[in-house]
């Protein structure tokens, strides 16, 4: 009986917070958009905004297939294939992970841009890195992390080696084998990889801000930015509802297609107490070509950027006498060290609320967690600008320019990232080992302290770390968001970048993402630590 | 005049496969006859599955070599690809594809050999109705048992038609008839073209009942080769003798080959062993069958067992607890001061030297 009303409790507090965090807001954007009818809506979007949706969804799209070929050879190269320096190459595979994108962008144009590093030793620069090209490929290097990830899971689980084998063994050829039996049982993750990746480069702000509009080039959150932070005409204001709502639509459309796409569930088969590598050795051509690959796309730009945060003047040459630390305490003045703190407060009130909303979730049972878990996915796909400008519409009035406000969007926004491991580890939990615990005579609340808490804590560790970096990360919601006195560091930087003092910029994007890296190591740890948190991040 | 050697169907020279710094497989050396059948018996974590994978393809070998059919397939520096090899794979865990039918699964191997899709079908049909699974044809993996899997699976490696082929404890979950089956149809392979098996299991009583000869195998060696009544009858040691069957160890003094003195009484015995044999306390390995109720030797029952077809006893003796099995129903009760026969034994040490593992 005690159970039941802790259930009950529970699922008020879940049902509130999502009427609190994403119902109303969207609901006030929805009344909003529609309230003066569809044709009003559609006619809001207007010719720039029109331009703005065209670029958004053929951006998304290429930076879709760029991230799903690459993570797909990469998955293939680290996973089946004796390749030399395995974890080495994983690691550099994963790193712009822990690079927020708008500092990959930034570090993209001090490598290869005009005055960049390739300028300054060879003399040449990437044509078309600022404008839509630029766009494309620094926002694919982020996302192949993302569908890697995913890819190598759903080889894990799907893909058995011993599948592949049986086919070898069947007469069939590597090429034959990875066509008929692989690539079938990969569909599924390539389905959820590639929705990931396309809701994610919608959603991004930071990149298409700096590569974009040097070159005049706006998607549907530059638009929506430009349209909110420098027009105040009422057309303007038109345009910016109509484009959330539409963005809405979009991401929505993309949850639903991938759930009918990918959502048949294939057992496992063929699982395997055989040896997991397989026998292959991989080509020497095509390690070359990863490792040449990694370190054009990661490794220099990020080098570019340390440089240009260590060299004392801008336009002097990258040499020991003229680096210098000096940067870094000239970048991290009184202000900037505010909105670090702006940042930390946020990202770490942000991870405590996610994971606490996970654990209810989680106590409020396993019958309806499937659903729960597909809505706060599908908040999760809404784009962070669109999340905004609905916080703005519904909390505006009480909240605008406190932390309050930027908090409330990122928990909408985040909220999956901190559920969905613990709602995962929970569903790997026997209920046997809650009953074996009541049957040795603990109560219900010492079954759960000393049973269900310790094998969760991996999980709730690892998602208030995730929700944290993403937090540490956030742009596209702050930037909407901020007021004089709560700028977060990342809006800062951004902000910086606009002005254009590239080595101020670059101390402040390398202190950031050091903080982030760092977490990301802590996360790395917390898996290896414990052995039951295996697969906490799949 | 040199003969030459009849080719063998598979031949392992000093193969060592190591994973990491982990040695799996030190120097195994075994030759498998063209329509020989050879059974793999040892504990998980002996090396089995993974020279099936050696010789399969699926792993690097580090040192050795293995042929097939007169062919190099395996050495240091060499791996001919899995589907270039003339093997067809049993797996363990079925290995079946879930996003293929039972019918596309079998056709499989059929269609990559270059036969057009409705001969393969056809042909796959005709090996699913062999296996006993012919109306689950449209069927997909999660929709089949674990026994219906695994005759898929069988199916799927008849379909390849190799000259050898890989079974990785195929039988677990067989019922009998059906691993008859599939035994005949092996046989009927054999017979027909020369097709030999490398069988790996940790079944003892299927392992000698299915063996031309049997390969035990420990720590990634083979410890003992030899017919199944000779892995039987004469283990290598006391490890060996517990792996091929039920064994009790009893400790006695021989007086001569036909002689045995045990707890003060002199009884005839056939004794064998690998050495010569000499007098003095031994250790002999005393098999259930080999001993019989009723006779000189003292003992008390301790646990009785019966089976149906016969009874099993365990007698607390002077020499040592004793297994003993006798046709028929119980002939004694618990705690029962009974006497016994020893008919043979196989002595595997000497007290005062080698006891055996």
């Amino acid at each position: 009986m005690a159970e039941r009303r802790w259930r009950l409790a529970a699922w008020g507090g879940v049902l509130a917070a999502l009427g609190l965090l994403a119902a109303w807001p969207l609901a006030r954007l929805a009344a909003e958009g529609l309230g003066s009818g569809l044709g009003a809506l559609v006619g809001g979007i207007g010719g720039p905004g029109a331009g703005a949706i065209v670029n958004s969804l053929w951006v998304s799209l290429a930076v879709t297939g760029l991230a799903l070929a690459a993570g797909l050879a990469a998955a293939m190269l680290t996973e089946r294939s004796a390749v030399a320096g395995r974890s080495a190459l994983r690691l550099a595979i994963l790193a712009p992970l822990v690079i927020p994108d708008f500092v990959s962008a930034m570090s993209w144009t001090r490598a290869y841009g005009p005055v960049g590093l390739s300028h300054r030793l060879l003399g040449v620069e990437l044509p078309g890195l600022i404008g839509p090209a630029g766009i494309v490929v620094v926002l694919a290097v982020g996302a192949v992390p993302l569908a890697y990830l995913i890819l190598v899971g759903g080889m894990r689980v799907r893909a058995e080696p011993d599948l592949e084998r049986a086919a070898r063994a069947s007469g069939a050829g590597s090429w034959t084998a990875f066509r008929t039996v692989t690539l079938p049982l990969l569909w599924p993750a390539l389905v959820a990889a590639g929705g990931l990746v396309f809701v994610t480069s919608m959603n991004a702000f930071g990149t298409p801000a700096v590569l974009g509009r040097p070159a005049g080039f706006s998607t549907m959150t530059t638009r929506i930015y430009g349209d909110l932070a420098f027009a105040s005409s009422d057309e303007a204001f038109r345009r910016v509802i109509s484009l959330s709502v539409l963005m809405v639509v979009v991401a929505v459309s993309i949850v639903g297609v991938v759930d009918r796409l990918g959502g048949r569930a294939v057992p496992r088969t063929g699982v395997s107490t055989g040896p997991r590598a397989s026998a292959g050795r991989a080509p020497w051509w095509a390690t070359t070509v990863a490792w040449t690959v990694v370190t054009l796309a990661v490794l220099v730009p990020l080098a570019a950027l340390v440089l240009t945060a260590l060299t004392r003047a801008v336009g002097l040459a990258p040499v020991p006498a003229n680096l210098t630390v000096a940067n870094f305490g000239r970048a991290l003045d009184a202000r900037a060290l505010g909105d670090l703190g702006n940042s930390v407060l946020l990202a770490a009130g942000t991870a405590v609320a996610a994971v606490v909303l996970g654990l209810v979730a989680t106590a409020a049972g396993s019958r309806w967690r499937p659903r729960l878990n597909s809505v706060v996915t599908l908040t999760f796909a809404v784009p962070g600008s669109v999340l905004a400008v609905a916080m703005l519409l519904a909390y505006g009035s009480a909240l605008r320019d406190t932390l309050a406000i930027i908090g409330v969007a990122y928990l909408a926004k985040l909220w999956a990232l901190g559920q969905r491991p613990i709602s995962g580890a929970a569903d790997r939990l026997s209920g046997d080992l809650l009953y074996a615990a009541r049957a040795s005579g603990a109560s219900l609340l010492t079954a759960v302290r000393t049973v269900v808490l310790p094998l969760l804590a991996p999980a709730i560790a690892a998602g208030a770390i995730l929700v944290f970096v993403f937090a540490l990360h956030e742009v596209t919601i702050s930037i909407l968001l901020y007021g004089p006195r709560t700028a977060t560091l990342a809006v800062t930087i951004l902000n910086l970048q606009q002005v254009g003092d590239p080595v101020l910029t670059s101390a402040l994007a390398v202190v950031l993402t050091a903080v982030v890296a760092l977490l990301a190591g802590l996360l790395l740890l917390v898996v290896r630590r414990w052995p039951w948190a295996g697969g906490v991040l799949g | 005049m040199t003969i030459p050697a009849p080719t063998l169907a598979l031949e392992a020279r000093a193969v060592a496969v190591r994973y990491g710094d982990a040695p799996v497989l030190a120097d195994l050396q075994l030759q498998v006859s063209a329509g020989e059948t050879m059974v793999l018996l040892g504990p998980s974590g002996s090396g089995k599955t993974t020279f099936l994978y050696a010789v399969a393809g699926f792993v690097e070998i580090a040192a050795g070599e293995l042929w097939i059919s007169g062919h190099l397939v395996s050495a240091a520096r060499t791996l001919v690809p899995p589907e270039d090899r003339d093997v067809a794979v049993v797996f363990q865990h079925y290995a079946l594809w879930p996003h293929l039918s039972a019918l596309d699964t079998v056709a499989y191997p059929l269609r990559r050999s270059g036969q057009p899709a409705n001969e393969a079908r056809r042909r796959a049909a005709d090996l699913l109705e062999l296996m006993g699974v012919g109306q689950l044809a449209a069927r997909r993996p999660a929709e089949l048992s674990g026994g219906e899997q695994q005759r898929v699976g069988v199916a799927r490696a008849l379909a390849r038609d190799a000259g050898l082929v890989l079974l990785d404890e195929p039988t677990a979950h067989l019922d009998a008839p059906l691993r008859a089956a599939l035994a005949a149809e092996l046989a009927d392979r054999r017979r027909r073209s020369g097709a030999a098996a490398v069988y790996a299991t940790h079944d003892v009583t299927e392992a000698l009942a299915i063996a031309d000869r049997v390969a035990l195998l420990r720590d990634g060696r083979v410890v003992q080769l030899g017919m199944p009544s000779e892995i039987y009858d004469a283990p290598v040691d006391l490890w060996a003798a517990r792996l091929s069957g039920p064994a009790s160890v009893l400790h006695a003094t021989v007086v001569n080959g036909g002689l045995v003195r045990l707890a003060d009484v002199e009884a005839p015995a056939a004794l064998a062993s690998r050495a010569v044999i000499g007098p003095g306390l031994a250790e002999l390995l005393v098999r259930p069958d080999w001993v019989s109720l009723g006779g000189p030797l003292p003992g008390r029952v301790t646990g009785i067992w019966f089976r149906g077809p016969h009874t099993d006893y365990r007698l607390e003796t002077p020499a040592g607890p004793l297994e003993l099995r006798e046709p028929g129903s119980p002939r004694a009760v618990e705690g029962e001061a009974v006497g016994w026969t020893l008919r043979r034994a196989w002595i595997i040490g000497s007290e005062d030297g080698d006891r055996g593992a």
